[in-house]
């Protein structure tokens, strides 16, 4: 495949020097031994030089070896020597039969020849183009499969070779050529057709252009050099190879177009469930606002005192809920957006959880926390509104959940500060562990207790922005134990003063 | 004569139910919904106290605090939901008295009324200088700590911070102030010292310093003192 004209013409050249080599050295052998051998092992020594011939030098000037092998045989060794005329009748006919021969040898030969030597090229096209799909099946990229069709291109082709992929028809950005060459790669894409010299599309352009996939589903084109009119079966082979290249390409497309369409998928089922949680948890304390609100609008002469302070007392509670709900569903929003960047500063935990329990104590069920804090706590790096939500929210959890003491401690282990709330509540069910941290579940006993759904998958979501770790598990004698885990940074240098 | 508020709101149901709140309360009550309205009345019909909301139509509550603290030390409450914490905390950095996150009960909007007009004339009079609650005393002018009748000794650092916080007789200080009178301007960034610091100043001055009765933390915003 790889030749031209000049290479033609070169070979047949040197193999008219092999063919008279081989005749001369006939000749010469069947003069010296000429005194012991008759005409007819000259003439088998000479069709030996034929047959030899036929097989090491291209067609025409094997048939013309043969021609020249009688014409030696009769000139030097069929009587009358060193004339081509013959004497005897049976010599003459020795002669055709020879030259018959001869032909008919060289013919066999060099077809024979033609045919291992296209056995052996398309065994190894098959060859080529089998590792081909291998290596194009485990590609994970588009990118990767480009680059092994090239490489595949580059094999057969001496090139230059240029392969471009091509979304709906439009050639993807970064590809280095001429207009011309682009307008070539545009049409062959458009028309799914291949370009190019022996194709009868555009013969005239210098390369092959040919469009990987069929109508329809073309995902590029290939630019490739040199192409021959002639040589048909290397234009099929790199079709071969560009419609490999694009079952491959294909293929990519379509798994990163389920992969997107299944993430999607999931995405919008993530976001449903959330919203739903969200407005159950809004509407639920809602309803108890316009009860309680509507009431005492329209009823306000007929109630008690009393009655009436508790309703106010619960209008006062549940709007609070509403506003700790707003609240975390907003940062949860903006921690899971990954944006809203963290103020991390030095943070004393003790500072933080001694605020939150200050404030949880005013509460009524605020008596039943006890904290209790390790001496001499490191600083730990972090945004304190954040862990400061993260830890009400945890006690709060624990104070809905349980009727008894909510113990809170902070200890120091190795490089993590530990900050543990533990109650005698109900516990969790088993496996429960890691969906309790879910966005819109909702604990136990659902029924009577608020969802502090979105409060714990905060907490978790603040806990890795810090670079910690959130869990929970289940205690011996009743109840859980959630405990978070923040890493303890080296500690900052401090101007000592007295 | 009675007490002015200035409210500067831009929603009708919340400026309608604090003027209901604190009219009921005997304060003579003006409101404004924009800087620009606030700005007029601030010229022509000073009040005694700024209650101003954060994320105003036509600007910038800044501009407020600024046009406020160059002619006087008339107090001001910076009313902010949490998402405006920053800018919050920047007020209050350039010379707001303090402040309340919406939403916010009526009884908190009193107590801090009162705090901060505790201070009212405060260019006038002598600055707080003595903290006595509970059976803690800070003496600012005798140098003097006490906890339950037995005196305590605090390290020069200490006191200084003790003493910003006494000054600023129960209002919020935020990290950048103390950092900047205790340590000085090349500090403020040094929350660090901060922390180490008042927790020195909380295992002396409170009877369980993990859970602090009189100095509180103000998380993202600074420290006060806890006045009755």
């Amino acid at each position: 495949m790889k030749s031209s004209m000049e290479t033609d013409r070169s070979r047949a050249w040197r193999g008219a020097l092999v063919a008279v080599a081989l005749l001369s050295a006939a000749t010469v052998v069947c003069a010296v031994l000429d005194a012991e051998i008759s005409l007819m092992s000259q003439a088998m020594i000479d069709l030996l030089a034929v047959v030899a011939a036929s097989y090491l030098v291209p067609r025409l000037v094997a048939v013309g070896t043969a021609i020249g092998a009688v014409a030696a045989l009769n000139f030097f060794f069929v009587p009358p020597r060193y004339t081509l005329a013959v004497e005897h009748r049976e010599h003459l006919i020795a002669l055709v039969a020879m030259l018959a021969v001869a032909l008919l040898v060289s013919y066999l030969s060099t077809a024979l020849k033609r045919e291992s030597a296209a056995a052996r090229e398309s065994e190894s096209r098959a060859g080529q183009l089998r590792s081909l799909a291998i290596d194009l099946a485990a590609a994970g990229s588009e990118d990767e499969a480009v680059d092994i069709g090239r490489r595949a291109l580059l094999e057969r082709f001496a090139g230059p070779v240029l392969l471009v992929t091509s979304v709906d028809g439009v050639i993807s950005s970064g590809v280095d050529a001429s207009e011309d060459v682009r307008r070539a790669l545009r049409c062959c894409i458009d028309e799914a057709a291949v370009l190019g010299p022996g194709t009868g599309r555009w013969p005239g352009l210098d390369s092959w252009y040919v469009p990987l996939g069929a109508h329809g589903r073309v995902v590029g084109a290939a630019r490739i050099e040199p192409a021959l009119a002639s040589d048909t079966i290397g234009r099929e082979h790199a079709q071969a190879i560009a419609a490999l290249l694009a079952q491959g390409v294909w293929r990519l497309r379509l798994l990163e177009a389920s992969l997107a369409a299944r993430a999607e998928v999931e995405r919008q089922h993530v976001q449903a469930t959330f919203l739903a949680s969200v407005s159950h948890d809004l509407r639920t304390p809602l309803a108890a606002i316009v009860a309680a609100a509507s009431s005492l609008e329209a009823q306000r002469s007929r109630l008690g005192d009393a009655e009436q302070g508790r309703m106010l007392a619960g209008i006062v509670a549940e709007a609070r809920y509403l506003t700790a709900v707003t609240e975390n569903t907003l940062q949860l929003v903006r921690l899971s957006a990954g944006g809203g960047a963290l103020r991390t500063e030095w943070q004393s935990i003790e500072e933080i959880v001694g605020s939150v329990v200050g404030r949880l104590r005013a509460r009524p069920s605020g008596g039943r926390i006890r904290a209790r804090l390790g001496r001499a706590l490191p600083l730990v790096r972090g945004d304190a509104t954040l862990l400061a939500q993260l830890a009400t929210n945890l006690i709060d959890n624990a104070l809905k959940y349980s009727e008894g003491a909510v113990n809170l401690t902070v200890v120091q282990r190795g490089d993590r500060l530990l900050l543990s709330v533990k109650d005698r509540g109900s516990g969790l069910a088993p496996g429960d562990e890691s969906r309790v941290f879910e966005p819109f579940h909702r604990g136990r006993d659902a029924s009577d207790a608020r969802g502090a759904g979105l409060g714990l998958a905060l907490c978790r979501a603040i806990a890795a922005a810090h670079g910690g770790s959130l869990g929970v598990s289940r205690r011996a004698r009743g109840g859980c134990r959630f405990t978070l885990a923040l890493p303890v940074a080296e500690q900052p240098a401090v101007e000592v003063l007295p | 004569m009675s007490i002015k508020v200035l409210i500067v709101e831009d929603d009708r149901e919340i400026r309608s139910v604090l003027r209901t709140a604190l009219a009921a309360e005997g304060f003579e009550v003006l409101t404004a919904v924009s800087v620009s309205e606030a700005t007029a009345l601030l010229e022509h019909d000073p009040p005694d106290l700024v209650v101003l909301d954060l994320g105003l139509p036509d600007g910038d509550g800044a501009q407020i605090v600024r046009a406020v603290r160059s002619r006087s030390a008339m107090p001001i409450i910076v009313a902010s939901a949490r998402h405006q914490e920053a800018e919050k905390i920047s007020l209050l950095d350039e010379g707001a008295d303090d402040y309340l996150t919406k939403p916010f009960g009526v009884s908190e909007l009193l107590a801090r009324i009162r705090v901060a007009l505790r201070h009212r004339g405060t260019t006038l009079q002598p600055a707080t200088t003595r903290y006595a609650r509970g059976d803690l005393l800070i003496d600012v002018d005798a140098y003097r700590v006490e906890r339950a009748g037995r005196p305590l000794h605090l390290t020069p650092t200490e006191f200084k911070l003790a003493a910003r916080l006494v000054r600023a007789g129960g209002r919020v200080v935020t990290h950048r102030q103390l950092l900047a009178d205790v340590w000085g301007a090349e500090h403020v960034l040094d929350t660090h010292y901060l922390r180490l610091y008042m927790g020195q100043l909380r295992a002396k001055l409170e009877a369980v310093p993990s859970e602090p009765r009189h100095l509180l933390t103000e998380t993202g915003v600074g420290y006060r003192l806890v006045v009755d």
